[in-house]
């Protein structure tokens, strides 16, 4: 079948020239031979292979040589993955599920912006403002959110509420991705859940760097809230 | 009649005499940057934004500034002149005057340079400040200024969260001392309870001493603040300005019948704050407390469904229900009540039914009783149209409407026992009314909100709120104004005049108003004052209910 369309380039200066498409190299026949013609001895050969691996394999599982597949499989060619048991490490910029970051006191870094929610393009982010109780220090001074869901289904990953957030209150470092669940109420992810997560190394470590009052960075305030 | 003209940029714009040059370009459309000027308040010009450059009167030098300026070639600061800038909010006009605004690049400087300055102390805590989004010092910033902060010490820390009042707190950093609040207490309200201490930038806005910030305008002090120093109870933290839209709407509260925005979350449906609007006629720039806090009626105890005998129905269903109690009673002891918190359309809807088709000669009002007044913006009568009822009776020949009182009286001596009622709200004891509605053989209320009224009715049907459908109000100066349909309608609801219309139709007389227009077209005939649209915008569909 010949594909090469007809060059039209000299007479139509105008079109485009067109692609040419040489023809197919056509792969030659294996020269047939009487060990390929009779097929034990080429059956014999693979199945050699394949015990071969067999046998290496299982000897490796029974006196626990089996090579981490993670780390050694790129000079050996493909190793078996064992998911979900075995995991390929993430990219370290990765984004995974959300996390909020706290404060050292323990509080949470969120201010109830809705910068986030704002910048959200699958609006899966709903918050509650709310204001600090009587007697805290940030009360009058910012506000904090009472509800903070993020509908994990709706998600898409894109990043865009780390990037927007001036608190650097919302994270997508956790390493974890959505996990399948029974029921639609479960990719629900609320404050107090998100607040708990860590970073993919376990730790709670966030770049922010504003003083805060009751920070002891803090300038504090030239006179009393309450008096004037 | 304008006294002269000026020219703004190579723009000829009139002023009147004794104008100000940013008062006569605010009446052109043209933005001269300001913060501390305000329309409706004196001016003080303390923040230095509208400096323009104005020439000469013919014959005289222009006053010039000897001034250093650095040379980037020379790398050492040259002697150079600049023009003296005149600040455009205390500079009356005269005949001829020229003025340079955005086209001067001294002007431009300048504003670069003030806004710089406002800006050295702020602490520019926007995320979390109920002004962004609508904040002067971020327009201008992106108008005016675009240069990064040059100073890098701390800046001055001021308090933050001073309660003021019971509706507004204060943060001393984000102010800018322009001093509207101050000017809006001592000339709005008429209640110097604001000042401010210390000078330059420790400067502050304090409230009197053993005073707090109580006066019945004190909501105006957040509405002209330009940043987000003031910010009230009510919308504190409740909601990001960029997610609310907005519709012209007119104050329910009182009979002033201020002109208002309403501000609500589409997502949600819900409105969120009021802001005056504009009105010299009507409110000027300005609206009351109470009024401002007067949004929350649009969904705070509404009547959602129609019920019949206390259960709930559908709306066919209740107008059904509505036609077997009714009928062939039209005439002698049936009556009609209109409302005072109703539009001129439901009150004309359901006047036009009793006199045209049932021969009803005399109605009654529902009203909220009378309150406080002032002389400044409070009326004492505390309907929104009170003058649109007596108008509709007018144009109708209905004669003077009666009182609630008189219709509890007129109950107990039998001389009614059937009745529509329009509104939510009445003037006299409510337990006796409910008792005397109650003895009602047949009552029909159409309701905005519940209360004794559609817990009295036999029938009660929803009717949508000023905030949901277009209206006309006539206000104490009988002034005729049209508010927006702003929120899609809550529940089961249906405009109060479509619900009078079906239950009309229901009632078998030949009502063919098919939908807004028709309406509008027989108030017209009528002799209704043609009022101007709020908007253009026409949302109406007939209600389901009304095909009968």
């Amino acid at each position: 079948m010949s594909t090469t369309a007809p060059d039209l380039s000299e007479n139509k200066p105008w079109t485009k020239r067109a692609v040419r498409y040489d023809e197919p190299a056509v792969i030659p026949r294996p020269k047939r031979t009487a060990g390929v013609q009779t097929y034990i001895p080429a059956w014999a050969k693979g199945t050699g292979i394949t015990m071969k691996a067999f046998f290496v394999n299982f000897k490796e599982r029974l006196l626990g040589q089996k090579r981490d597949p993670v780390l050694e499989n790129y000079d050996g060619g493909l190793t078996t993955l064992e998911y979900p048991e075995e995991k390929r490490p993430y990219p370290e910029r990765f984004r995974g599920l959300h996390r909020l970051t706290i404060r050292d006191d323990g509080s949470m870094r969120c201010v109830a912006c809705l910068c986030c929610s704002t910048a959200c393009p699958a609006q899966c982010i709903h918050i509650v403002p709310g204001e600090y109780p009587e007697g805290d220090a940030r009360r009058g001074y910012e506000k904090y959110p009472t509800e903070f869901v993020i509908d994990e289904l709706r998600c898409i990953f894109c990043g865009f509420c780390v990037e927007a957030c001036p608190c650097d209150a919302i994270r997508m470092d956790t390493g974890m991705h959505p996990v399948p669940y029974d029921s639609r109420e479960q990719f629900i992810y609320r404050r107090d859940l998100m607040m708990s997560f860590t970073d993919r190394d376990g730790e709670r470590h966030s770049d922010n760097t504003r003083h805060e009052p009751g920070d002891p960075t803090h300038p504090g305030v030239t006179r009393k809230h309450d008096k004037h | 009649m304008a006294d002269g003209k000026i020219t703004i940029d190579g723009r000829e714009i009139p002023f009147d005499k004794g104008e100000t040059i940013i008062k006569a370009a605010y009446k052109a459309g043209i933005d001269i940057p300001h913060y501390c000027w305000h329309p409706g308040l004196s001016a003080p010009a303390n923040c230095r934004m509208c400096l323009v450059d104005v020439e000469p009167p013919p014959g005289r030098g222009k006053m010039m500034l000897d001034i250093l300026e650095y040379d980037k070639e020379l790398g050492d600061y040259v002697p150079a002149k600049k023009p003296k800038l005149q600040p455009a909010c205390q500079m009356q006009c005269a005949d001829g005057m020229v003025v340079h605004s955005d086209e001067s690049e001294d002007v431009k400087r300048a504003r670069a340079a003030v806004q710089e300055l406002l800006l050295l102390n702020h602490p520019v805590d926007c995320p979390i400040c109920d002004q962004a989004g609508e904040c002067d010092l971020q327009d201008y910033w992106l108008e005016h200024q675009r240069t990064s902060k040059r100073m890098h010490q701390e800046p001055v820390h001021k308090p933050k969260g001073v309660v003021f009042g019971e509706t507004i707190v204060y943060d001393g950093e984000r102010c800018i001392m322009c001093t509207r609040c101050i000017r809006v207490s001592a000339e709005v309200a008429k209640d110097p309870v604001l000042d401010m201490r210390q000078r330059g930038n420790r400067n502050e806005i304090m409230v009197s001493q053993g005073r707090e910030l109580d006066h019945d305008y004190s909501l105006m002090t957040e509405h002209v603040c330009p940043v987000g120093a003031l910010t009230s109870n009510h919308f504190r933290f409740k909601a990001r300005v960029w997610f609310l839209r907005t519709g012209r709407s007119v104050c329910q509260g009182c009979a002033t019948g201020c002109n208002a925005y309403l501000d609500y979350d589409p997502r949600d449906n819900k409105p969120y704050r009021y802001r005056p609007r504009d009105n010299e006629e009507v409110n000027g720039y300005w609206m009351c407390d109470a009024g401002m806090l007067s949004y929350p009626e649009a969904y705070e105890g509404r009547l959602l469904h129609a019920h019949v005998g206390g259960d709930d129905a559908t709306v066919p269903e209740a107008i059904d229900a509505a036609k077997r109690q009714l009928e062939g009673h039209a005439a002698g002891k049936t009556t009609v009540v209109l409302s005072a918190g109703h539009s001129l359309e439901d009150n004309f809807a359901l006047a036009f039914v009793a006199k045209r088709f049932m021969g009803i000669d005399e109605v009654y009002v529902a009203r909220r009783p009378d309150g406080d007044e002032d002389d400044i913006l409070i009326h004492k009568d505390k309907n929104p149209n009170t003058a649109g009822v007596a108008k509709v009776c007018e144009l109708l020949e209905l004669g003077e409407p009666k009182s609630f009182e008189q219709l509890v009286a007129a109950i107990g001596d039998g001389a009614v026992d059937h009745a529509i009622s329009l509104g939510s709200a009445i003037d006299c004891d409510e337990a006796e009314a409910k008792a005397a509605l109650k003895g009602l053989k047949g009552y029909v209320a159409i309701c905005t909100h519940e209360g004794v009224m559609s817990d009295a009715a036999q029938i009660a049907l929803p009717a949508c709120s000023w905030a949901e459908v277009r209206g006309t109000f006539i206000n104490a100066k009988g002034i005729a104004q049209k508010t927006d349909a702003v929120l899609e309608k809550y529940g089961e609801s249906f405009p109060g005049w479509q619900l009078a219309a079906a239950l009309g139709r229901a009632l078998g007389y030949k009502i063919d108003w098919r939908g807004r227009a028709d309406l509008e077209q027989a108030m017209l005939e009528a002799g209704a004052p043609a009022t101007p649209e709020a908007s253009e915008e026409d949302t109406e569909a007939p209600a389901e209910g009304a095909e009968s």
